[in-house]
């Protein structure tokens, strides 16, 4: 494919913007040094991933991105950081020393798994967009062939709610305990 | 749809998840005096889980659900009594020292259970999808367990170190099953294994071997082998002493037989990616965890390093074998002899570390001294357990290394030879810091002033483990057959 045909085609425009704008936002959250503006980059990274997906015609997958982490999990994020004393502006702590053998590694694992994916898929096509928009099939392959999977992940939610609820908690002294337990 | 679920086969799984279900219920209606009837319920539920185990093993036969994603076989039991009687001793080895902690009792038993279930689920997974939940069901719990004594810093930067490093190695792990995805377009082991002939030629060649060493780190991590292994001896220390042995013991197994069923079964025709890189991490765990051992002063750490050295022990037969293009079969069932050995002589070593650092107060190697003159029981369990490690007939570790190095020489070639004598190099090194432990105990007279309760008996539920550790080293060391048969067994996969 050449150069005019690939400008010719509207969809190459969104994808190059929505790539731009997940790129830009994935190094700014880890680059700012205010956690709020960090959660509001992680935002904008995972609406372009969401955008990327809706291109790909998996709009379930684009839209559980928004609902499930835009939604709840950032949200959750940002009234756990305005609730708590958490220090709201910028926080030098958030930065340290070891930035550059951090970008170094960072660069290099990037440019390694960019050009191995790049040898491996460039030129495929892309098969299967269109057949992905049937929900239904989605639904029946997690209660289906991937029920044990499925279920297996609500206990390690589980887990993982109630370890961190316990580990989170203030511990009362035993006194305390018995006099919570006596009331 | 139309998937037919054989309940008798998910049966140990289910009943550990009415167990974990009904520990959570008890622990919620239970006053704070009666809380360690949850650790009753859960050792009853490992129990009854077990039984299912023996009816399908009597049954025989293999038994696929979901298109052959969850397999219930001979080898998938092995692994799954493997990982049940380990988590019963575990647990054994908890109750009391989780109540005298007076740390959330209920929540401990619920975390262990939970990710007892994510093995039984790995163990049967022929799937990356099942199996990389299976993994991350075990694992995680640990990542909050290894912190569960709140109050103790050591104990905070144990989990600390281990979540971050964890979390950073899963990813890299499910960014290269999503590469290996993306190249068969398969998740059942089956389809990859048919599928990775067309994407190990050509371009695709870079990616694969990517793929496949990025899995590597993830489950090298998981099983701390060398260089993945810089957690471990801080994790182990500062986590409470019966999470260290789960830690040791389960979660190693389960990185290490899921490593070996993702790549016998599924990445076979990738063995040129990751024969060497498995060949350097053996040879490489084993120096480096016993030179470090070496130097150890504290029991917990040394375990620790020995155990990093255990890992690449346990390598040793697969990247022999699979670095010399010989028939895996040989290998897969040294390994796992070599894995429920060492499973049951770890979990006795660490429960006499329990049963000793109240008596002795310290975790110092040298504050053990005498340990055997006060109280001789302890002092031989400790002999039996640490020589078994270190591989003494008659003692069950002598008939690990046996199978290692004989299907070592099965495999023959020049870097398997090279691969030989770095284990028996190794062998030697290991045998002078596990017998320092032993010297200590009952060479040296102890110190003059008692930092712990000397004449402390340890609880019931503790003896009882130390006790079906050794009879069970004891006796798999005299009988090594008892052993082999699950060998055997782990065969039924590679014929299949």
């Amino acid at each position: 494919m050449n150069l005019g045909d690939w400008i010719s085609q509207p969809v190459n425009w969104v994808f190059t913007l929505l790539a731009l704008a997940s790129a830009y936002s994935g190094v700014r959250v880890v680059t700012s040094q205010n956690v709020i503006r960090a959660a509001l980059f992680l935002v904008g990274a995972l609406a372009s991933s969401a955008g990327l997906f809706l291109l790909l015609s998996a709009e379930f997958v684009a839209l559980t991105l928004v609902l499930v982490y835009i939604g709840a999990v950032i949200v959750l994020f940002l009234f756990g950081i305005m609730i708590t004393r958490a220090p709201l502006g910028r926080d030098v702590a958030l930065d340290h020393k070891r930035r550059a053998p951090a970008a170094i590694t960072s660069i290099i694992l990037f440019a390694v798994l960019s050009w191995a994916s790049i040898r491996a898929f460039a030129g495929r096509e892309v098969t299967g967009v269109g057949d992905a928009t049937d929900t239904r099939l989605l639904g029946e392959a997690l209660l289906g062939r991937f029920v044990v999977p499925f279920e297996v992940v609500s206990f390690l939610l589980l887990a993982a709610l109630i370890g961190g609820i316990t580990l989170a908690r203030k511990d009362l002294s035993p006194a305390e305990e018995e006099a919570r337990e006596a009331t | 749809m139309g998937f037919e679920i054989d309940y008798l086969a998910i049966a140990p799984e289910l009943i550990l998840v009415a167990t974990i279900v009904m520990v959570l219920v008890l622990d919620f209606v239970l006053p704070r005096r009666a809380k360690y009837f949850t650790a009753i319920a859960s050792v009853l539920g490992v129990t009854f889980a077990a039984l299912p185990l023996l009816i399908l093993a009597v049954d025989g036969g293999s038994r696929e659900m979901f298109d052959g994603s969850y397999t219930v076989d001979t080898f998938a039991l092995v692994l799954k009594g493997l990982f049940i009687v380990a988590g019963y001793l575990v647990l054994l080895m908890s109750v009391s020292y989780i109540e005298g902690d007076r740390y959330y009792q209920g929540e401990y038993y619920f975390l262990i259970l939970c990710s007892i279930l994510g093995s039984l689920v790995m163990a049967s997974s022929r799937d990356l999808i099942v199996l990389f939940i299976g993994l991350e069901l075990t694992t995680a719990p640990l990542f909050m367990l290894a912190g569960w004594r709140k109050g103790d810093m050591k104990s905070n930067e144990a989990s600390l170190k281990y979540y971050i490093l964890g979390v950073l190695s899963t990813a890299l792990m499910l960014f290269g099953m999503s590469l290996v995805f993306g190249l068969t377009g398969e998740v059942s082991f089956d389809g990859i294994r048919e599928g990775i002939g067309d994407a190990a030629a050509g371009d695709a060649s870079t990616a694969l071997g990517l793929a496949v060493l990025l899995i590597i780190v993830g489950f090298g991590f998981k099983v701390s082998a060398v260089p993945f292994h810089f957690w471990a001896p801080d994790t182990y220390e500062g986590a409470p002493t019966p999470v260290t042995a789960y830690l040791s013991v389960n979660s190693k197994a389960a990185g290490f037989v899921g490593m070996l069923i993702l790549m016998y079964l599924a990445l076979p025709g990738a063995s040129n990616y990751w024969a060497p890189a498995l060949w350097i991490m053996a040879a490489a765990s084993m120096t480096i965890g016993n030179l470090a051992a070496l130097r150890q002063q504290n029991i917990v750490r040394l375990l620790a390093y020995s155990s990093i050295a255990q890992a690449g022990f346990m390598l040793v037969p697969f990247a022999a074998a699979a670095v010399s293009g010989t028939d895996l079969s040989e290998a897969f069932s040294a390994t796992v002899v070599y894995l429920v050995i060492y499973s049951i002589m770890n979990l006795g070593a660490f429960a006499v570390v329990i049963a000793g650092a109240r008596k002795t107060g310290t975790g110092d190697i040298d504050g053990w001294a005498g340990l055997g003159s006060y109280d001789a029981r302890l002092g031989v369990l400790a002999a039996v357990f640490f020589f078994s490690l270190a591989g003494i007939p008659p003692l069950a570790g002598w008939f690990a290394k046996f199978v290692m190095f004989r299907s070592v020489m099965i495999a023959g070639g020049v870097s398997t030879v090279a691969l030989a004598v770095i284990a028996a190099v190794n062998s030697v090194i290991a045998f002078y810091y596990y017998a320092r432990v032993v010297k200590s105990i009952w060479l040296d007279g102890a110190p003059a002033t008692a930092l712990g309760d000397r004449a402390d008996t340890p609880a019931g539920s503790l003896r009882l483990a130390l006790i079906i550790a050794g009879v069970l080293t004891v006796l798999v060391g005299i009988y090594p057959t008892l052993a082999s048969v699950f060998g055997d067994a782990s065969r039924v996969l590679a014929a299949g």
